[in-house]
């Protein structure tokens, strides 16, 4: 069966297609400013490149923050699960899912079928997410994308106290004025966001193995601070970025 | 439903429905927690009233509580600092936890209002001690209101106060009853108005109209189940009619619950034989308890756990207002119970205003699918 998750988070929109649990392409774009839009755009890119047809997808499965705006998907299911499913799809052994996004960070017990047990997510403030880490590499005037190798040549990482995103920022501008370790800094960055995600862990209990998924799991050098902070080895995939789109797919297939 | 229409209005605008009682001649005491002895209020001739938090945004109480108080205290305070609550002729501040306790001192020193009182009730309900200290307390508010207001509470009228209570916590359990049989014959909001509005409009009316929706409720066609999932919602206080609607939303139903705005407002009877305080302190001590007091240690989850059973419960939302210390020490233990028992159980914490609607669906949505 050919089936499609398109998942629509608060940065970017994913897709990704699966034909009998292979995974056959996905597909990243920038959500902006029309949901309906980004989701409906980015899955056609990615047909366009797999050299296929919409009546070829037999199911689709939305998910993310705009799940409801892909009206033409035959069902919406929330990040939460889809993350879930995505992770046991990659690793089936996997007990715990931490996903960051954008704006949003969440934390999964998974069951040895694949299914939510527990979860934790970040309700009133976004620091510990994407879109803090955006905040940051601006300004750091860095691309986010040299933080991850960056960060890992510090040997003292910076302290940053403030949890607040604004204020963070604040103290990253006093620490740059300060003349400290342009690497220093961004590990410091980094173990702030790891403090916050592993505190939302330990609500949840860690059991291993755990996967990191969400587009933060790109940056390395987040994953090994919340390794320092869990005491535990944490895997990432290549995929991690549309882990929730390939479970959306995975969910598209059972329905 | 039209009946429930005036439920609705005292329970969203409870300034106007109020104004005009006054209007008719009532004072209107304020009170605080489900603790307070609101049937002596009534047996002398005066209104009763249920605060809750504000509506609008906190600035005037945080100049005089510390930023960890709960937002509903807070929310109070600043309603009365605000000039939103002048209507009240007085309060009560019935000593459950420590943030009623010290936001009494703080009212005091702080409003105006012609009629204050604190009762002290005791913390720990079980002993023999707590029963007779638990009269004397009340007793001693009947003298405060007695000498304070310049009335007079006859036993006829505590009498009367009693069996309009009772009539009105009855009439509360078989509603919640009949929702719990058949949870569509009642939407989730319908059923907040009319626990609301109990606390709120005039205690006569409310034991007139509740009798008479129930007759209704029973001549209804029942509605077929939709299949929802049914849970049990546990925590202080819920004044979000929005939370029911976007529950049933994400497929879920909320068949009972353990809150101070729901069953354990309306649990348990007042005997009407014998002394009428005797009997009003009674079931104060034997109505299904808060985490504020003390009758053994693990009473809390064995109640939460026949809930589950009695009402068929796939699961159990804890709704907790941030910086609520005697639900946030209780929720570990519960929740644990819940685990032994195999029930799924999510935590929402939250204050005056609920997080964004899509925030809140992802969560119960998730859970839905979880239990």
């Amino acid at each position: 069966m050919i089936t499609a998750g398109i998942d629509i988070g608060s940065i970017t929109a994913k897709a990704a297609i699966l034909s009998d649990g292979r995974i056959l392409g996905s597909k990243v774009a920038f959500t902006g400013y029309n949901a309906r839009e980004a989701g409906r755009s980015v899955y056609e890119a990615l047909l366009r490149e797999l050299e296929m047809d919409a009546p070829t997808i037999e199911r689709i499965v939305s998910t993310g923050y705009g799940r409801n705006s892909v009206v033409f998907a035959d069902k919406a299911v929330t990040e939460i699960i889809c993350h879930g499913a995505g992770a046991y799809y990659l690793n089936p052994h996997v007990r715990t899912v931490i996903d960051v996004g954008g704006q949003d960070s969440k934390v999964l017990a998974v069951n040895p079928d694949g299914t939510v047990k527990d979860f934790a997510m970040n309700d009133k403030c976004a620091a510990g997410t994407g879109r803090f880490l955006e905040v940051m590499a601006r300004a750091m005037e860095s691309d986010l994308d040299d933080f991850g190798p960056l960060s890992l040549k510090s040997h003292n990482p910076s302290k940053i106290s403030s949890i607040c995103t604004v204020f963070a920022e604040s103290e990253v501008i006093s620490l740059i004025a300060k003349g400290e370790n342009r690497e220093d800094i961004i590990a410091g960055i980094h173990e702030s966001v790891a403090s916050r995600i592993s505190s939302m862990a330990r609500r949840v209990g860690v059991q291993e193995p755990v996967m990191m998924t969400g587009g933060v799991a790109r940056n390395i050098g987040v994953v090994r601070a919340l390794e320092r902070a869990l005491g535990v080895s944490i895997e990432v995939s290549r995929f991690a970025q549309v882990n929730g789109a390939i479970g959306a797919a995975v969910i598209a297939a059972k329905i | 439903m039209d009946m429930l229409q005036d439920f609705y209005e005292a329970a969203l605008d409870t300034e106007r429905y109020i104004s005009n009682l006054k209007g008719r001649g009532k004072r209107i005491i304020g009170y605080l927690c489900s603790y307070t002895p609101e049937e002596i209020i009534f047996a002398a001739g005066l209104h009763p009233l249920r605060l809750f938090g504000t509506k609008g945004a906190v600035t005037l109480a945080d100049a005089h509580m510390q930023s960890y108080t709960c937002s509903l205290a807070r929310g109070i305070l600043e309603d009365a600092l605000a000039g939103r609550l002048d209507f009240l002729d007085g309060a009560v501040f019935p000593h459950t936890c420590d943030t009623i306790q010290r936001l009494s001192d703080i009212w005091r020193l702080n409003t105006r209002f012609p009629f204050f009182a604190d009762v002290v009730l005791p913390v720990k309900l079980d002993t023999e001690s707590a029963r007779q200290y638990m009269e004397d307390v009340l007793r001693r508010f009947k003298n405060d209101l007695e000498g304070n207001l310049k009335l007079k509470i006859s036993d006829a009228a505590l009498e009367r106060a009693v069996e309009t209570y009772n009539r009105i916590r009855n009439c509360l359990g078989i509603l919640y009853k009949l929702r719990s049989a058949h949870p569509e014959i009642l939407a989730g909001d319908d059923i907040y108005a009319i626990v609301k509005g109990s606390m709120i409009m005039d205690r006569e009316y409310v034991a007139e109209r509740l009798p008479a929706l129930i007759e209704t409720l029973h001549e209804t066609e029942p509605v077929e189940d939709s299949g929802k999932k049914r849970i049990i919602l546990s925590g202080s206080i819920c004044d979000q009619p929005a939370l029911y609607t976007i529950f049933e939303k994400a497929g879920g139903v909320i068949v009972w619950d353990d809150l101070c705005t729901g069953s354990r407002y309306f649990d348990g009877s007042i005997s009407t034989e014998g002394d009428p305080i005797a009997a009003i302190a009674n079931r104060y001590l034997e109505r299904s308890i808060c985490p504020a007091k003390h009758l053994s240690n693990t009473i809390r989850g064995e109640r939460l756990i026949d809930l589950v059973r009695d009402h068929r419960a796939d699961g159990v939302v804890f709704l907790l207002m941030k910086f609520c210390d005697p639900h946030d020490f209780d929720y570990p233990y519960l929740k644990s119970f819940l685990d032994k028992e195999g029930v799924p159980s999510m935590l929402l914490e939250i204050e005056d205003q609920l997080p964004s609607e899509g925030q809140l669906l992802t969560r119960f949505e998730t859970f839905i699918h979880m239990v």
